[in-house]
């Protein structure tokens, strides 16, 4: 009956620590922050998301910015995505890989202008990105880690607009456009964008004004229905939208060819790390892929589990799983071996502590939903 | 974090609650303190009418979203009433974990009940 994912206590509170206290979330580590996994109940929670809305505190992402002239251009030639395909004011779901294909983290880069990117990369990731970075920089630019400068919180669901608006914050924007706007006369960063599937807007303000800006969505989403929502709902959401989680879906070991992420792949831009490794992988197939289980019966896939053949064989492993709120059924994400044969379609089976469960292969999404 | 325990009970350290009922059967479930550690409980696995279960063994299972975790007998006895609702409404056990959300009725030595934690003696292996 306890959770036995995490050893050592983590040691760092978001700004909003105060507030989940006093809501009573339940608390777990995420990457050596404290945050919450839920409040009322992550069916709850994620059902709130999809129908009306829902607030996120993730905080604990990271935030670095890079400074300097031609800091765009710089960029470009480590991140795996083009920087080229945006303009100022619009934000890029990109990768940083090493020589060998493996990705380091998967970020957001946020293109304030040809000297000036700002970033969010995951949590645990984040120093490493910063040194990296930092590593093969010039001189002339600058990369700063401003992990705990400031509080980030999402807005998602399909009242998320009516939230923002009720605060005066610019809500008609592009997928991945951001606008930058006052709060109580802080800096608020607005961006379309989140992690659920759903409209929503992920806001970026000065840790300082993080409680005030958590307290007036809360208050003036009360009328839109707003809940607030733990990482445990994020992570079912993201789940259910097959969004890939980094350390899970997408790793050192799981390069962006097997994880199905080359469309966050620059692949004619003369240089990013890793691309000699990814470009011959590409070519010549992966030997293994990301695809969509959904379950038939009763049971949920859970992390590391074995995915079989019909014959028994194991092709496969499950790397993320969970039960699906919207079809109360289990999904998961799979890594499987591509000379298994195996073709959207396919029933395949996991081994459930076990018991063994018969699975489709899909492409995901596993439900239709409107991020953009 | 949790509601009070029912003085009324029985309970095991693996956090299952015991009731004799009236027609001396032995009822059990599991704890508020269970309940809400697991978070929302979307599954349940229960031992087949007529099977013989032992204490201290595993005899089904309850799963949430964010984990999965054993129902251990709390008693040796024979399985005679299962609460299938729970398998169709498994949210019951979170809302009414000692009452609706009961699990197993098994035919045992309902002398040994009186060995099993007092809820004072369970309490304080939850307190942290």
């Amino acid at each position: 009956m306890t959770n036995s994912d995490s050893n050592a206590p983590a040691e760092l509170h978001s700004p909003l620590h105060d507030r989940h206290e006093a809501l009573g979330a339940k608390l777990g580590d995420f990457g050596g922050w404290l945050m919450p996994i839920e409040y009322g109940g992550t069916v709850a929670e994620h059902t709130a998301v999809r129908e009306a809305v829902g607030v996120f505190d993730v905080s604990h992402l990271g935030k670095a910015s890079v400074v300097g002239p031609g800091a765009a251009d710089f960029l470009n030639s480590v991140l795996t995505n083009d920087l080229g395909r945006i303009g100022p004011g619009q934000a890029q779901y990109t990768l940083l890989c090493n020589e060998a294909g493996g990705v380091v983290d998967d970020l957001i880069a946020y293109l304030n202008g040809p000297d000036d990117v700002f970033l969010i990369p995951n949590a645990s990731n984040t120093a490493q990105v910063v040194d990296i970075v930092r590593s093969v920089a010039p001189s002339d630019i600058t990369i700063t880690n401003l992990h705990r400068d400031y509080a980030v919180l999402a807005v998602q669901g399909p009242n998320s607009a009516a939230v923002l608006t009720a605060l005066n914050l610019p809500t008609e924007l592009e997928y991945m456009s951001f606008a930058t706007s006052q709060f109580v006369g802080a800096e608020v960063i607005v961006c379309r964008t989140g992690y659920t599937g759903e409209h929503g807007y992920e806001l970026v303000i000065p840790a300082e004004h993080g409680v005030a800006l958590w307290d007036a969505l809360m208050v003036s989403g009360a009328a839109f229905g707003i809940v607030p929502c733990g990482l445990g709902a994020r992570d079912t959401l993201r789940t259910e939208m097959g969004y890939p989680l980094h350390g899970q879906d997408l790793s050192v070991e799981i390069s962006p060819v097997q994880a199905r992420a080359g469309w966050a792949v620059g692949w004619s831009k003369p240089a990013f790390h890793g691309r000699d490794a990814l470009t011959a992988e590409k070519a010549a197939g992966p030997r293994r892929s990301i695809v969509g289980l959904l379950g038939l019966e009763r049971g949920i896939p859970r992390q590391h589990m074995n995915v079989l053949d019909n014959a028994g064989a194991v092709i496969g492993e499950v790397t993320s799983g969970t039960f699906s709120p919207t079809l109360k059924q289990g999904i998961a994400l799979a890594l499987i071996n591509a000379d298994a044969g195996i073709t959207i379609g396919s029933e395949v089976v996991v081994d459930v502590r076990g018991r063994l469960g018969r699975y489709v292969v899909t492409t995901p999404p596993f439900v239709d939903a409107n991020p953009r | 974090m949790s509601g009070s325990i029912p003085t009324e009970l029985r309970y095991t350290a693996e956090h299952e609650w015991v009731q004799v009922t009236a027609d001396g059967r032995i009822r059990f479930g599991i704890t508020d303190h269970a309940q809400d550690a697991l978070g929302d409980i979307v599954y349940v696995t229960l031992p087949a009418l007529g099977a013989t279960i032992t204490a201290g063994e595993p005899c089904g299972e309850v799963e949430s979203t964010k984990s999965v975790s054993d129902i251990y007998s709390p008693l040796s006895g024979t399985v005679v009433a299962r609460n299938d609702a729970v398998e169709t409404s498994p949210e019951t056990i979170n809302s009414d974990p000692y009452g609706a959300g009961w699990l197993v009725e098994i035919e045992a030595d309902v002398a040994l009940v009186d060995e099993l934690l007092t809820a004072a003696a369970y309490e304080s292996t939850i307190s942290v």
